[in-house]
């Protein structure tokens, strides 16, 4: 019979695809499984692997380590109020009013989004340092004062310069809630009698709240389980946050039971925040997205729309004018902090920087190996799991799905850690080789890369590809001819999302690196420790320069189909 | 010779059989529409015999070939198929001529025939001056016209269509109607068509299967689902119709309110309760007692609509049933007066189910 032997050859192909896509799962499993299980296996057990919660109760005891639980908690709640404080009014005098130039405030709030915070804390340093910092010297200059004005070594300041790279988390948010709610919402309230302020604060607020509060998560969440600038600047002043503590427990005599210990508490707390993040929005925050409303109409704000342009301007100088000058000038400048003029200008730091300091052609090569290797494997990984997910290609889609959001819950130091612990003994050992690297860049880039793929698959019908099946292109055919191009636009914005997250990632590098897998922001926190800012300066503009040049490359290059395609959903 | 033959299918998601044994023959060249309510099966089984979907029972045979069973299903791109999608799904990076001759080049056509048989298609579908728009360019009628022509231009044994017309508006939706018949007649594939609209299931199909819960509840040209309804779901689903219950009297006699019916269809049995169907428009309704009292019933008028081109009437009868009927519009009767129905006992069918 020959229906038969034309059925039989189908399904044993229908098996292949779903072999490769197994794997890819087994892979996923590995990925992130295998690093938590190493770690939670040390937390629980002694230097002879011997079950017990003494980890546990040193942390909690000794105040060496409950010290730095309190600052790291002090710190991130104080940072969390600090960002909504800023965030909230710049969000909705963006979204809502008619306040000039609003496109240029989101414009600076992203460039302070994209810069690495440990970037921005060692500008902090070159500007408000007690002795040296530019804003002390000037302060000094004008009143003759004997005493800093600012001392950046300090809770206050650590405080300070967290907030100022984390509130574009809050903004976002927020921003977005307000630009999505539907003007009718508040037309409504208007029409029933509502005056302006009485709308504003039983609509428009009560909509916005989630958001908010959402936002405040998050950056409670960053500022918990960030690295950099606590070690840039609560180091110096002699005080510990739970990161750097984790950190320390790395160096010589290492304490790696009671480092995994440590990573525990900042694991838990992140699930449940983020828990919390989903409750919050799930509930009300989005549900008015979508349907047939109206843009928002902004409010006229009349003289006052130029003091609110002042208000935001003057909050921006602190992540991003200052800085940016600051590393600026302490890249021509000879020591860092004295002011540029065409007198005192030198190119001694950049010459130095990359004729002189050997570390740097090493550090920029293994950046960029590791920038473009993560991105194109994160991105073809993301995608092969969001093709399932959206699809429903395989029965434990779910299942994949979930490992692929999972490290959003895992902070880079803590990955950092359960990497250690997982790849310095045999079988494999991958502690000092840029693999290591490779599978914490991967695995902390996974989760917003899979998130950005998936929204991109969820905006293809699947009738697109139906109709290319059956039409008689296999499987794979209809991929390549129809998915891909319509994917475009979407894949090389996640590519370069993830590489630019290579670029800035220090926290999971700075337990894993070795002298041969140093990469550029290790490099950055090297020459910081040995005080040589003006070379950050320079090193800190060329990683700009590196991300600028890489993702204009990549939207050049016709990845897929034609690039004058027009991506136009019917 | 490409029949398309269901035997037994089944396909279940979980515990629920979506389709539910059904078996249907459709020879060579007809047009079969597959009409019921949302959520009846109809697509599901639309897109087992396409291949998309797995049967959980039963099998698939095009022409003398096994195509879908529970061992094995030959994917869809091996089927010599074509489906219009209910969103077109036409591909929003190709023009509409990329989009025509996409099957085409699939099988590896040379050009100059490629040429030609787009040519051809274009003219059939009056698409020559879109040819190289974009489908975001295009009206709903016309991306819909695209997608018939490159669903056509493969010259497939059997095609598909998935609710080809829900989407455009109500004048565009009848010309097409005939267009796609047309198209039919022109190249004589066997067509299986899915609609929940019963006027498009009546003008365009050789034979309507009425789908309900996963089965089908009847099979038969238009002219006998319309005028011979078997079950109470299919007298209700196409068309207005009455549905009285009574008691029966003999075979083809039922009581019911006091009066006595005479009707076809569906043999009973004496002293079993018996449910009648009656379409609207085939009520007589008049203010004088008729000259034969048989099927005749006393009513009351509680409402009465001038529609323009008929008058709609919702009446009562002693036992309290309401029942509508469609008049002529110089029958003119106000509400709240005595009326007399006539029921023709050729209109009055006995249902089975």
């Amino acid at each position: 019979m020959t229906a038969i032997t034309t059925t039989d050859a189908p399904k044993s192909r229908l098996d292949f695809t779903r072999l490769i896509l197994w794997l890819f799962a087994a892979f996923m499993i590995v990925l992130i499984v295998l690093p938590l299980s190493w770690l939670v296996l040390f937390a629980f057990t002694d230097k002879a692997r011997h079950p017990t919660l003494q980890n546990f109760v040193t942390l909690f005891t000794d105040p060496a380590f409950l010290d730095p639980l309190l600052t790291t908690a002090i710190i991130a709640t104080t940072s969390a109020v600090m960002c909504c404080i800023v965030a909230a009014p710049i969000s909705w005098l963006v979204s809502r009013t008619d306040m000039p130039g609003r496109q240029i405030i989101r414009a600076l709030v992203t460039a302070s989004f994209v810069t690495p915070p440990f970037l921005g804390a060692v500008a902090w340093e070159l500007l408000a340092a007690p002795n040296s910092g530019m804003l002390n010297q000037l302060y000094r200059y004008l009143t003759g004062a004997e005493d800093p004005l600012f001392d950046i070594y300090s809770l206050t300041g650590l405080i300070f310069v967290i907030s100022c790279y984390t509130f574009p988390f809050v903004f976002v948010l927020v921003a977005n809630a307000l630009d999505n709610m539907p003007g009718e919402l508040e037309d409504a309230s208007a029409i029933l009698g509502g005056k302006a302020w009485t709308t504003a604060r039983r609509v428009t607020i009560p909509l916005a709240l989630p958001a908010l509060v959402a936002g405040a998560l998050i950056a409670f969440l960053q500022a918990m389980t960030l690295f950099g600038s606590p070690a840039i600047l609560a180091l110096p002043a002699g005080f510990h946050t739970m990161t750097t503590k984790i950190w320390s427990l790395f160096q010589y005599p290492p304490k790696l039971e009671l480092a995994a210990a440590a990573a525990v508490p900042l694991l838990l707390l992140t699930i449940l925040l983020l828990q919390g993040q989903k409750f919050l929005l799930g509930r009300r925050g989005f549900s008015v997205v979508g349907g047939k409303y109206g843009p928002p109409r902004s409010i006229e704000m009349g003289g006052w729309r130029w003091a609110a342009l002042a208000f935001c301007l003057i909050v921006l100088l602190n992540p991003v004018f200052l800085p940016y000058f600051a590393l600026l000038n302490a890249a021509f400048s000879p020591n860092g902090t004295t002011l540029v003029t065409p007198s005192t200008a030198t190119l001694h730091n950049i010459v130095f920087v990359f004729t002189e300091l050997s570390s740097t052609q090493l550090a920029l090569k293994n950046t960029v190996i590791l920038g473009a290797s993560t991105a194109t494997i994160g991105t073809i990984l993301a995608l092969v799991v969001a093709y399932v997910t959206t699809r429903r290609v395989i029965a434990s889609h779910r299942m994949l799905g979930f490992l692929a959001t999972a490290p959003v819950a895992v902070p880079g130091i803590v990955l950092g850690v359960g990497l250690f612990l997982s790849y310095t003994r045999p079988p494999i050992v991958l502690y000092g080789t840029l693999w290591i690297l490779l599978l914490a860049f991967l695995t902390i880039n996974l989760p917003s890369a899979y998130q950005q793929l998936q929204a991109a698959f969820a905006t293809i019908h699947p009738e697109l590809e139906d109709a290319s099946r059956i039409l008689g292109a296999t499987r794979l055919q209809s991929l390549r001819r129809i998915t891909a191009p319509l994917l475009r636009t979407g894949v090389i914005a996640t590519w370069c999302f993830i590489f630019i997250g290579v670029m800035r990632e220090l926290s999971a590098a700075i337990v894993l690196f070795t002298s041969q897998t140093k990469v550029l922001s290790v490099l950055i926190y090297d020459l910081n420790e040995s005080g040589d800012l003006a070379a950050i300066a320079v090193l800190g503009i060329a990683m700009l320069v590196i991300t600028f040049a890489v993702v204009l490359a990549v939207n050049r290059i016709p990845m897929f189909g034609g690039a004058g395609a027009r991506l136009r959903n019917s | 010779m490409a029949s398309v033959d269901l035997r037994g299918l089944t396909k279940r998601f979980g515990a629920l059989a979506v389709v539910d044994n059904v078996s249907l023959k459709i020879d060579h060249g007809q047009l079969v529409c597959l009409l019921g309510p949302s959520g009846c099966g109809k697509t599901t089984t639309l897109r087992l015999i396409a291949g998309f979907l797995e049967p959980s029972d039963g099998e698939i045979h095009v022409g003398d070939r096994l195509v879908s069973s529970k061992a094995r299903t030959l994917p869809p791109e091996q089927r010599n198929m074509s489906m219009i999608f209910q969103s077109y799904a036409l591909w929003p990076h190709m023009t509409v001529t990329e989009n025509i001759v996409y099957g085409l080049r699939l099988r590896k056509l040379d050009r100059n025939i490629i040429a030609k048989k787009l040519a051809a298609i274009l003219g059939t579908t009056k698409l020559e001056a879109l040819a190289q728009r974009y489908p975001g360019e295009l009206s709903g009628g016309q991306q819909q016209r695209v997608a018939l022509a490159r669903a056509l231009i493969v010259e497939p044994e059997t095609l598909l269509l998935d609710e080809p017309l829900s989407n455009l508006d109500a004048n565009l939706r009848e010309e097409m109607r005939f267009e796609i018949r047309r198209l039919h007649d022109e190249y004589r594939y066997t067509t299986v068509y899915v609609t929940h609209d019963q006027s498009e299931a009546m003008t365009t199909a050789d034979l309507i299967a009425v789908m309900n819960g996963g089965r089908i509840d009847q099979l038969g040209t238009p002219e006998d689902i319309y005028a011979r309804p078997e079950s109470e779901f299919v007298a209700r689903f196409i068309g207005a119709s009455n549905v009285i219950k009574g008691t029966a009297r003999d075979a083809d006699h039922v009581s019911f309110a006091g009066a006595t019916l005479k009707v076809v269809g569906a043999q009973l049995t004496a002293g079993q309760g018996a449910v009648v169907a009656i379409r609207q428009h085939d009520i007589g309704l008049s203010m004088q007692a008729p000259a034969s009292s048989e099927n005749a019933i006393k009513a009351v008028v509680t409402r009465q609509v001038y529609l323009g081109a008929s008058r709609d009437y919702m009446v009562e009868i002693a036992d309290g049933t309401s029942l509508r009927a469609t008049t002529p519009t110089e029958t003119n009767v106000p509400k709240g007066s005595e009326v007399w129905l006539t029921l023709p006992p050729e209109r009055c069918r006995a249902l089975s189910r």
